[in-house]
C-alpha cells in the first residue's frame, strides 16, 4: 500500500477521541470494516499503543492484536484446556515507537551480544538470528509496509542489556512526514475529557 | 514404564468400545457396483433393487454438486426400507457432504416457527468449504521430560523441547497433551507438528540427523529433514462448515444482550442475507466452495400445507440442497386442509419431485435381512429358527421379526445356550403379540375393557 492510500484510509475513517488516564485515545472505524485503536502520550504526542480488532474468517470475534506497545496481559490460560504453551522464559517481543525510530524489545534473551545478527531481508521483514541456533524470528514491519517501503540494513542498529535485545530502526523521512500529517488530523478531532459527564445520573 | 502400560490399556479400551446398535446401524452404503448396478446383498442392503439403483443415480447427481433444489420422494409401505435407503445414501456420500436427517413432526416446536425450523434444516444441509489459517508448531523433538508426583496421584508436569535448524523453544505441556504424546510414542529425534488450536499431533518421521542411531527402527520409519525457520507457522487448512453454523456464529448477540437470547433461537433474515452475500463474494474470489448436501425428511406427510408451499419456494433457490422425503401414506388428507392428495403432498409439489417406489420384500430378501440383523446384534441363530422367523416376518411384519431376534437371543442366553433355536423363537412369539394378534385380541375381549364404545370411524391420526 502506498503512503497516500493509507493516509486516505485514516482520513476517511470514522474517528472518536477521548482523553483518559493521561493518554489521548483514538478509535478508527475504517471504510473496509477494520477497527483500530491508537493511544498517544499527552505531552510528547508519541504513539504508545496501536491495536487492531481481529475477526475470524467466519466473522466471529477473536480479540485484539497489539501492533505497538506491550501485549495485553492474558489471563493465564488453563494448560489443561490448551494442552501446550510456551514456557514462561521463552523470548517475548514487544514494539515501541519513539520520535525518530521504530523499536523492538525482545526480552528473555540471555545470550551475549556477539551471538545476534539482525538483517533486513527482501521479504519485507527484519530477521533476527542467533549463531548458537537458539532464537530466530522474522519481524514484519507494518509501518513500512503501509507506506510501501522495504527495511534498509543501514538504518538498523541493536544493543543488548539486561537479557533484552533492543533493535532500533531509524524512521525514513517519508514515514516521519506521514506520521506528522496524521497527528495533525488527530489533534484537530473534537476530544472528550474523561471528566465530561456523558449521561447525567441526577 | 508405567506410563507406557497405561497408554496400552487405553488403546485396548478404545478398540473394544461397544457402539450402540440402532435400527439401521447395519447399513454401510447403497451396495452398488461401479456401473451403479445393485448387488443383491451388499453393505447391509438387501433386495429393493430398482429403488437402490434409482438412489444410486440420485447419488451421482448429488456428488456432481451442480444440481440444486431437486426433490426425491421415497414412497412405499411401512417396513420396505425407505429410511434404510436414505441412510445408505448418507453413508455413501461420506463425511464431507452435509447430510441432515429430520422427521416431519420435528418442525412443530414452540421455540421457533415452522418455516424457521425448515430454513435451519435446509441451511444445515449446505456446506461451505473454506480455507482457514491455523497456527501449527513444527519441529524436531530434542527432549520430552515428564515429571510425575511422588505420591502417584495428581497432575503430571511436562516439558517439551522442540527445535528447527534455526531455533529452539521449550514448551509446557498439559496432562492431555502428555497422554497423546505418549500414545503417539513420540521420542527425541522425531519430527512432529502440533495444531495449536486442536492439539492434534502428527508424526512426520524421524530426523535425518538421527539416521545413524541404529536403535530399533522399523522398516517403515520415514526420515525427514529437520524443519527450517520459525517453530510456529501459519498454515492453511481446508474445512467444511454448514451455512447454519455460519449463521449462528454471526447472529449471537454480544454483551449483556446475550443474557436474554438463547444460543440459537430464530435467526434474523437480514443476517442470512448478509451471509449469503458474503459467501457469494468468497466463491467469486475463489476463497470458498459450496458443497450442496442432502436434507432427508422422514414421515413427510406430517408437514402441513404451509410447509409444503414454503418448500415449493425454497427449492427454487439456487443454494437449495437436494431434498429427499419419505412417506408411507397413500391417498390421504393434506395436513392443514380438507383436500386429499396422493401421499398427503399437494400436487404442485409432487410435480417437482421424482418419485422412487419401494415394494414389499420377498421371502428370501427377508431371510437375508434377518441374517444381517442377527450378525449385527451378535446373535447365533439356528437355520430352522431363522426359517420360522422369516415366516413370521412374512405374515406379520419385518419390524416385529427383528424385535424377536433380540428377545429370543436373551431367552436362549438365559438357558445358557450359545445358539437361538426354534423353541426360543416360539417362546417369544407367544410372549409378545404382534399388531395383528393384538387387535384380534382386542376385538374379542372388547367388552371387558374400559371405555369400550365401538367407534364408527377409525381414529384420525393426521
Amino acid at each position: 500500500m502506498a503512503a497516500e492510500q493509507w493516509l486516505k484510509a485514516v482520513q476517511e475513517a470514522k474517528k472518536t477521541a477521548i482523553i483518559q488516564d493521561g493518554k489521548r485515545k483514538v478509535h478508527f472505524m475504517m471504510g473496509d470494516g477494520k477497527e483500530m485503536v491508537e493511544e498517544y502520550h499527552l505531552d510528547t504526542n508519541v504513539l504508545t499503543r496501536r491495536a487492531w480488532r481481529e475477526k475470524g474468517k467466519l466473522g466471529q470475534d477473536v480479540g485484539w492484536a497489539v501492533e505497538v506497545g506491550d501485549p495485553d496481559p492474558k489471563p493465564l490460560d488453563n494448560l489443561e484446556v490448551s494442552g501446550i504453551r510456551e514456557s514462561s522464559n521463552t523470548p517475548i517481543i514487544s514494539r515501541r515507537i519513539t520520535k525518530v525510530s521504530l523499536e523492538w524489545r525482545i526480552r528473555n534473551l540471555p545470550y551475549p551480544k556477539d551471538v545476534y545478527s539482525v538483517t533486513a531481508e527482501n521479504d519485507k521483514t527484519i530477521t533476527v538470528r542467533t549463531s548458537n541456533k537458539k532464537y530466530f524470528k522474522k519481524i514484519s514491519v507494518p509501518d513500512l509496509e503501509r507506506v510501501g517501503l522495504k527495511p534498509e540494513q543501514e538504518r538498523i542498529s541493536f544493543t543488548h542489556q539486561f537479557n533484552t535485545l533492543i533493535i532500533t530502526y531509524k524512521k525514513p523521512p517519508l514515514l516521519i512526514d506521514l506520521e506528522k500529517t496524521i497527528l495533525q488530523e488527530i489533534l484537530q478531532l473534537k476530544t472528550r475529557k474523561e471528566s465530561d459527564v456523558q449521561c447525567p445520573t441526577s | 514404564m508405567a506410563a507406557v502400560a497405561a497408554a496400552k490399556v487405553q488403546e485396548v479400551r478404545e478398540i473394544t468400545r461397544i457402539e450402540r446398535i440402532g435400527a439401521h446401524s447395519h447399513i454401510r452404503g447403497l451396495g452398488l457396483d461401479d456401473s451403479l448396478e445393485p448387488r443383491n446383498v451388499s453393505q447391509g442392503m438387501v433386495g429393493q433393487l430398482m429403488a437402490r439403483r434409482a438412489a444410486g443415480v440420485v447419488l451421482e447427481m448429488i456428488k456432481d454438486g451442480k444440481i440444486a433444489g431437486r426433490a426425491i420422494l421415497l414412497a412405499g409401505q411401512p417396513g420396505t426400507g425407505k429410511t434404510a435407503i436414505a441412510m445408505g445414501m448418507a453413508q455413501a456420500l461420506g463425511l464431507d457432504t452435509p447430510f441432515t436427517s429430520m422427521a416431519g413432526s420435528e418442525i412443530y416446536s414452540l421455540e421457533m416457527g415452522k418455516t424457521e425450523a425448515l430454513t435451519q434444516a435446509i441451511r444445515k444441509s449446505i456446506g461451505v468449504r473454506i480455507k482457514e489459517e491455523t497456527e501449527i508448531i513444527e519441529g524436531e523433538v530434542v527432549e520430552i521430560q515428564v515429571d510425575r508426583p511422588a505420591t502417584g496421584v495428581g497432575a503430571k508436569v511436562g516439558k517439551l523441547t522442540l527445535k528447527t535448524t534455526e531455533m529452539e523453544t521449550i514448551y509446557d505441556l498439559g496432562n492431555k497433551m502428555i497422554d497423546s504424546l505418549m500414545k503417539e510414542k513420540v521420542q527425541a529425534g522425531d519430527v512432529i507438528t502440533i495444531d495449536k488450536a486442536t492439539g492434534k499431533i502428527n508424526r512426520l518421521g524421524r530426523s535425518f540427523t538421527r539416521a545413524r542411531d541404529y536403535d530399533a527402527t522399523g522398516s517403515q520409519t520415514r526420515f525427514v529433514q529437520c524443519p527450517e525457520g520459525e517453530l510456529q507457522k501459519r498454515k492453511e487448512v481446508v474445512h467444511t462448515v454448514t451455512l447454519h453454523e455460519v449463521d449462528v456464529i454471526n447472529s449471537r448477540t454480544h454483551g449483556f444482550l446475550a443474557l436474554f437470547s438463547g444460543d440459537t433461537g430464530e435467526i434474523k433474515s437480514e443476517v442470512r442475507d448478509q451471509i449469503n452475500a458474503k459467501v457469494a463474494e468468497w466463491r467469486e474470489e475463489g476463497k470458498a466452495e459450496i458443497v450442496p448436501g442432502v436434507l432427508f425428511i422422514d414421515e413427510v406427510h406430517m408437514l402441513d400445507i404451509e410447509c409444503f408451499s414454503f418448500l415449493n419456494r425454497a427449492l427454487e433457490n439456487e443454494m437449495a440442497p437436494v431434498v429427499i422425503m419419505a412417506t408411507n401414506r397413500g391417498i390421504t388428507r393434506i395436513r392443514g386442509t380438507t383436500y386429499k392428495s396422493p401421499h398427503g403432498i399437494p400436487i404442485d409439489l409432487l410435480d417437482r419431485m421424482i418419485i422412487v417406489p419401494t415394494s414389499p420384500y420377498q421371502e428370501k430378501d427377508l431371510k437375508e435381512i434377518l441374517k444381517i440383523r442377527c450378525e449385527e446384534e451378535d446373535c447365533e441363530m439356528a437355520d430352522d429358527a431363522l426359517t420360522v422367523l422369516t415366516r413370521i416376518a412374512l405374515e406379520t411384519s419385518l419390524r416385529y421379526a427383528i424385535q424377536l431376534i433380540t428377545t429370543a437371543s436373551l431367552v436362549s442366553r438365559k438357558r445358557k445356550s450359545t445358539e437361538v433355536n426354534i423353541d426360543d423363537v416360539k417362546r417369544v412369539y407367544s410372549l409378545f403379540l404382534d399388531e395383528n394378534r393384538s387387535s384380534q385380541f382386542l376385538k374379542e375381549y372388547q367388552d371387558e375393557f374400559m371405555f369400550n364404545e365401538l367407534e364408527e370411524q377409525a381414529m384420525e391420526v393426521a
